[in-house]
């Protein structure tokens, strides 16, 4: 459980990181409009969005490494698995990122995201198998 | 040991994909041109194919006159002419930046207009054009614009992993058009040179060679190049070939190291199992009972092992192969589903192979041990 809440942190800190260095903003691209005013594209917006959904993460890795309670486990599993599908809909679903597949949001943002999002579901149900398995052992 | 079979299964599959894919790519993008020999300026072949593969944007010119040369050899089916023209890069009057155009003639095309019938029931009209998988309309605007003139978007074709996915097709009339009005339009004006093309597309007779069609082409037009279906994007090919027998090598190295790397842990694992081993021969386990299952052990773990890294590497290129075509500077698209479960079934036992195979050793030699011995030390 305590490797679990560590992957989790480190994921948490990759879905904060990643989008400030691979969104479009971060490359000087802006939406420039008729006035001359620029504002971010939507791929800023989600890597704003992802920032918000690491934050509980990171919280929800660091109570996976304090805790020893197998209920507490269990819940956080199913929290965590619920915090990795928000991290892969932000970018696809939810709000995106810029359509041209040449675009850096589009093809490394986004995917460091949906891989992060996955292996934040799939170490949150080992979490959850685990905190089921072998329920007279300590976890 | 896992860690060893996530490796060698993740590398081969990954290999396999990256060849296969490429290969698909170049297959898929050499049934959309359908054409038999394409008919290039000469020196330009690569200048094209390029164009063709990676969408970067090409101006190629030949006199319009080779058009009724090459139609006129026996032989030939049909010939259409082609023009390859570009976006400006970084201009308002575009909508896509340094975007690779190609303009074909309706009256005479048989690439693109048969597909256009069986998708939109009919071919383009002025001011309309079709585009690769990812050209789309930029948001808010009805519209894509191109040189200052507006280009309705009709619709999309199927993804083939090259620069086609970012090419756009329009006809003859519309590239002139454009070409008329983008002086007064656009920041820079659309340059076609009169009685130029860039290109031409044949289609051969049934039964007819490509080859002896090629050699009179080359004979009877002066200063252009044919190149053949078999041998279109053959740089490439040959790029490809040369990235294998190195990825080969290394595949040959990793899988060494692997082996060795889990016949050494292996060893040790079951040289800490000693006592027991010898304890389950002493109460009537046979050699074979204790081998066979040392080797079940080893098997369990490179599947496990092999699965894992096989689902990782899978996932990995999938998301991230927009970024390999454009790092590797190769047209990639992944498989169909029935290829790629080959392509597993083949990483997953190639992992099973090399971990059995190096888990043999010391299976063998612990399991040949004499019980005395194995669990007195």
């Amino acid at each position: 459980m305590k490797i679990i809440g560590a992957v989790l942190i480190v994921l948490s800190l990759v879905v904060a990181i990643a989008p400030m260095f691979t969104d479009c903003q971060s490359q000087g691209k802006a939406i420039v409009l008729e006035n001359g005013k620029t504002v971010p594209m939507k791929c800023h917006w989600s890597g704003v969005a992802e920032l918000m959904v690491a934050v509980p993460l990171f919280v929800l890795g660091i109570m996976f490494l304090v805790n020893n309670n197998r209920m507490v486990f269990r819940n956080l599993s199913i929290l965590g698995m619920i915090l990795g599908i928000i991290i892969i809909l932000i970018p696809t679903n939810l709000i995106g990122v810029c359509a041209n597949p040449e675009m850096i949001c589009s093809s490394v943002m986004r995917p460091i995201l949906i891989l992060c999002g996955i292996l934040v579901v799939v170490a949150s149900s080992v979490g959850l198998w685990l905190s089921f398995k072998k329920q007279d052992q300590p976890v | 040991m896992a860690i060893c079979a996530f490796l060698v299964a993740g590398f081969a599959i990954a290999i396999m994909l990256i060849l296969r894919g490429t290969e698909n790519s170049l297959r898929l993008a050499n049934d959309r041109l359908g054409a038999d020999i394409i008919v290039v300026p000469e020196g330009t072949t690569t200048k094209v194919e390029t164009a063709l593969l990676m969408g970067n944007p090409t101006e190629v010119w030949m006199p319009e006159s080779n058009l009724a040369k090459i139609a006129a050899i026996p032989g030939v089916a049909a010939a259409t002419p082609q023009l390859y023209l570009s976006t400006l890069n970084n201009a308002s009057c575009c909508s896509v930046a340094s975007m690779f155009l190609v303009a074909y003639d309706p009256e005479t095309d048989f690439a693109i207009e048969p597909w256009l019938e069986s998708t939109i029931g009919r071919g383009l009209s002025l001011g309309e054009a079709v585009g690769g998988t990812y050209v789309f309309v930029p948001e808010g605007e009805q519209n894509i614009k191109i040189y200052g003139y507006f280009v309705t978007l009709k619709a999309n074709i199927e993804p083939t992993g090259t620069g086609l996915d970012q090419s756009m097709f329009l006809t003859f009339e519309t590239a002139k058009d454009i070409a008329r009005l983008s002086p007064e339009l656009a920041l820079q004006p659309l340059i076609i040179p009169e009685d130029s093309i860039s290109s031409v597309l044949v289609r051969l007779a049934p039964g007819v060679d490509p080859m002896s069609i090629s050699a009179e082409i080359i004979r009877q037009v002066p200063g252009v190049t044919p190149i053949t279906s078999p041998n279109m994007f053959q740089a490439y090919r040959q790029q490809m070939n040369g990235l294998l027998a190195s990825i080969l090598l290394v595949l040959g190295i990793t899988l060494v190291l692997s082996g060795l790397m889990i016949g050494l842990v292996f060893s040790m694992a079951a040289n800490e199992r000693r006592r027991e081993l010898g304890v389950l021969r002493a109460m009537g386990a046979t050699r074979n009972f204790v081998l066979r299952s040392l080797l079940l052990e080893a098997s369990i773990l490179a599947l496990e092992g092999g699965l894992a890294g096989i689902t990782f590497t899978v996932l990995v290129i999938f998301l991230f192969r927009n970024l390999i075509m454009r790092s590797f500077g190769f047209p990639f698209l992944l498989p169909d589903p029935g290829l790629l479960l080959i392509e597993i079934s083949v990483g997953l036992l190639l992992a099973l192979v090399c971990v059995t195979l190096a888990a043999m050793i010391p299976a063998y030699r612990i399991s040949h041990m004499e019980p005395a011995l194995a669990m007195r030390e």
